[in-house]
């Protein structure tokens, strides 16, 4: 037990300097968000513009080879000893073993990990004393404006990404663009995971059926919505009142977050 | 019970059924899997004399495909073509319909079909993200023929881009006997580029917000239905097309150019018109349209709001073939 969380300690502040194996990166960099205001996409009584306090969030999604030492070392999360309750049967299907990723599979090492839980990202997370990003700080800091992209929208480029079909080799992390808080990739390579995933209302019907939801959606449209024309908007909040904890999708990673204090 | 505590809940959104909660319903003998085709094909007629539990299973896939000779666009469609798959059961049968979207899927879809009794018409309850399965029954109350689609934010999108088909609930007794059955959906469609533009084209929201399409299309390319692949039929036969129409805008002026329509169901309901040139159907909406063909000869189906027809794609043909008929058409001189 001692070793065990000696192990975690160690691999958490020097994970990246002291292991041997290649697949190991360095330490995760992570990036100062500022304080702001995030507008709920849906603006009811219960959804009012929320501030957010300033936090750290990773700069990339977690990587194949960033995941693969964690179940190295915490066996219950390797692919067959994973409980079904908390991961279903596509959990890291994309690699070739337990704790091999496959050399077919070579260049994935560096992209998103993804066919991961929500149980398994925020078993990650708190693996490495960080937790995952609410809603709110996601949707904050991913709205933060492009420094290099060619687009004339933010909203343009993610719908030209929704379009697309998933590529068969996922690509590398910091392949797309970076932001003005220094977040790589926050659009355009994976979806991911957020804390509270499934509080927010597109939970099946995108049109609404509760009186609340009546609000936002009566009929496919709202003036509750707060700009209409966001697109992408909606299809991500579809996205994520569409899954579930144990979920394990083709497209869809996560990266961690963390307290300033 | 529940249709009526649902119908009261949804009174602003849909209205629920009235006259059927109190129907007892038929006992369900059986089970059976649904054939399904691809436009302009229509399962066979049914012939079952009882309800039965019907098996669907449809799979949400998104895809590149040409929407004219020599452009592309992304669609994402039921089944794997625009329109969606036909389905076809009988009234009173419990429908046991099973949504998958494929693993590769960018995004999550539902389904709501207009034949559905119940909350969001199934699309509540199959809200799937891509990999996932989403199952549930509803007991086909009403006949007629009704429109399926996608119902995920943003819904105008998901129709846009081709998540609709046609469901058809025959009444009991089925319908009257004809030679030819066809399937034909309108739509419409918006580009980046202009009509027949080429390329990869991309969906413009703007395009759709401001209801001015570059495509209006019947199933789904420009001439998907027209020279070669042109609905056949013989001289004398009667000719049954279930038409629908997806939108996501457009109301269509459904039209057969030199036929007139012995009966249409009107709006696809049980009233019968007889005799009409031009019926409407509206966008989520859909007729059933009855002609004998009486002379040889190429029959033009247009949106006869007429430059939708020539400049953007709504086009489609019947090819009658036999022998002449002087006594009815024939030219003099």
């Amino acid at each position: 037990m001692k070793f065990f969380l000696t192990t975690i300690l160690v691999t958490v502040f020097f994970g990246g300097i002291f292991a041997q194996q290649k697949t190991v990166t360095s330490v995760k960099k992570m990036v100062v968000i500022p304080a702001g205001m995030y507008e709920p996409f849906f603006i009811t009584k219960a959804n009012k513009p929320l501030r957010v306090a300033s936090f750290k969030m990773d700069e990339t999604a977690v990587t194949n080879a960033e995941f693969l030492e964690f179940t190295k070392q915490n066996p219950k999360w390797r692919r067959s000893k994973v409980n079904r309750l908390f991961a279903d049967s596509n959990y890291l299907r994309h690699w070739q073993s337990d704790t091999v990723i496959g050399i077919a599979h070579k260049n994935i090492y560096n992209s998103p990990v993804v066919n991961v839980s929500w149980f398994a990202a925020q078993a990650y997370c708190k693996w490495k004393g960080k937790r995952l990003p609410t809603v709110a700080e996601w949707e904050f800091a991913g709205n933060g404006k492009p420094l290099n992209s060619k687009y004339k929208s933010l909203t343009d480029f993610i719908l030209e990404w929704y379009r697309k079909p998933n590529p068969p080799v996922l690509p590398n992390i910091k392949s797309t663009y970076k932001n003005q808080y220094n977040l790589f990739d926050m659009h355009g390579l994976v979806w991911e995971w957020t804390f509270n995933f499934n509080s927010f209302i597109s939970k099946g019907d995108s049109r609404g059926s509760t009186a609340d939801e009546q609000k936002a959606f009566c009929a496919a449209g709202s003036l509750d919505v707060k700009d209409r024309t966001d697109y992408a908007g909606f299809l991500r909040f579809s996205y994520r009142g569409s899954l579930k904890g144990n979920y394990c999708i083709a497209n869809l990673g996560f990266r961690c977050a963390k307290d300033l204090k | 019970m529940a249709v009526i505590a649902m119908g009261m809940l949804f009174a602003a959104c849909k209205n629920a059924p009235d006259n059927n909660a109190s129907k007892t319903l038929e006992a369900i003998q059986g089970e059976e899997v649904a054939v399904l085709t691809d436009a302009p094909n229509v399962p066979p007629p049914i012939t079952r004399t009882h309800a039965t539990k019907v098996v669907v299973n449809l799979d949400v896939i998104e895809k590149v495909m040409k929407i004219g000779d020599s452009t592309d666009y992304s669609f994402w469609t039921f089944g794997g073509k625009v329109p969606g798959k036909f389905i076809r059961v009988r009234e009173g049968d419990l429908v046991h319909f099973t949504l998958h979207n494929m693993p590769d899927s960018k995004v999550s879809h539902n389904i709501d079909l207009h034949a559905v009794s119940g909350p969001g018409g199934g699309a509540e309850v199959t809200n799937v993200a891509p990999g996932q399965s989403a199952t549930f029954e509803f007991r086909a109350l009403n006949p007629g023929l009704y429109v399926y689609h996608c119902a995920t934010g943003p819904v105008g999108m998901h129709i846009a881009n081709g998540m609709y088909g046609l469901i058809l609930v025959e009444p009991k007794a089925g319908l009257e006997k004809v030679d030819k059955e066809y399937y034909i959906m309108q739509g419409d469609f918006y580009t980046k580029g202009k009509f027949d533009a080429g390329g990869l084209q991309d969906f413009d929201e703007e395009k759709a917000i401001a209801e001015t399409p570059d495509y209006v299309l019947f199933n789904g390319k420009v001439r998907s239905s027209t020279g070669a692949n042109a609905f056949p039929a013989k001289v004398g036969d009667k000719v049954r097309l279930f038409a629908g129409n997806g939108g996501p805008n457009l109301v269509s002026s459904f039209h057969v150019i030199g036929e007139i329509f012995d009966k249409v169901y009107m709006e696809a309901g049980t009233e019968v018109n007889h005799n009409v040139q031009t019926t409407l159907i509206p966008a989520g909406g859909a007729s059933i349209v009855e002609m004998k063909m009486d002379v040889p000869g190429v029959y033009n189906i247009v949106d006869h709001s007429i430059f939708r027809a020539f400049n953007k794609g709504a086009l489609a043909q019947i090819k009658v073939t036999g022998d002449k008929k002087p006594e009815i058409f024939n030219k003099l001189k």
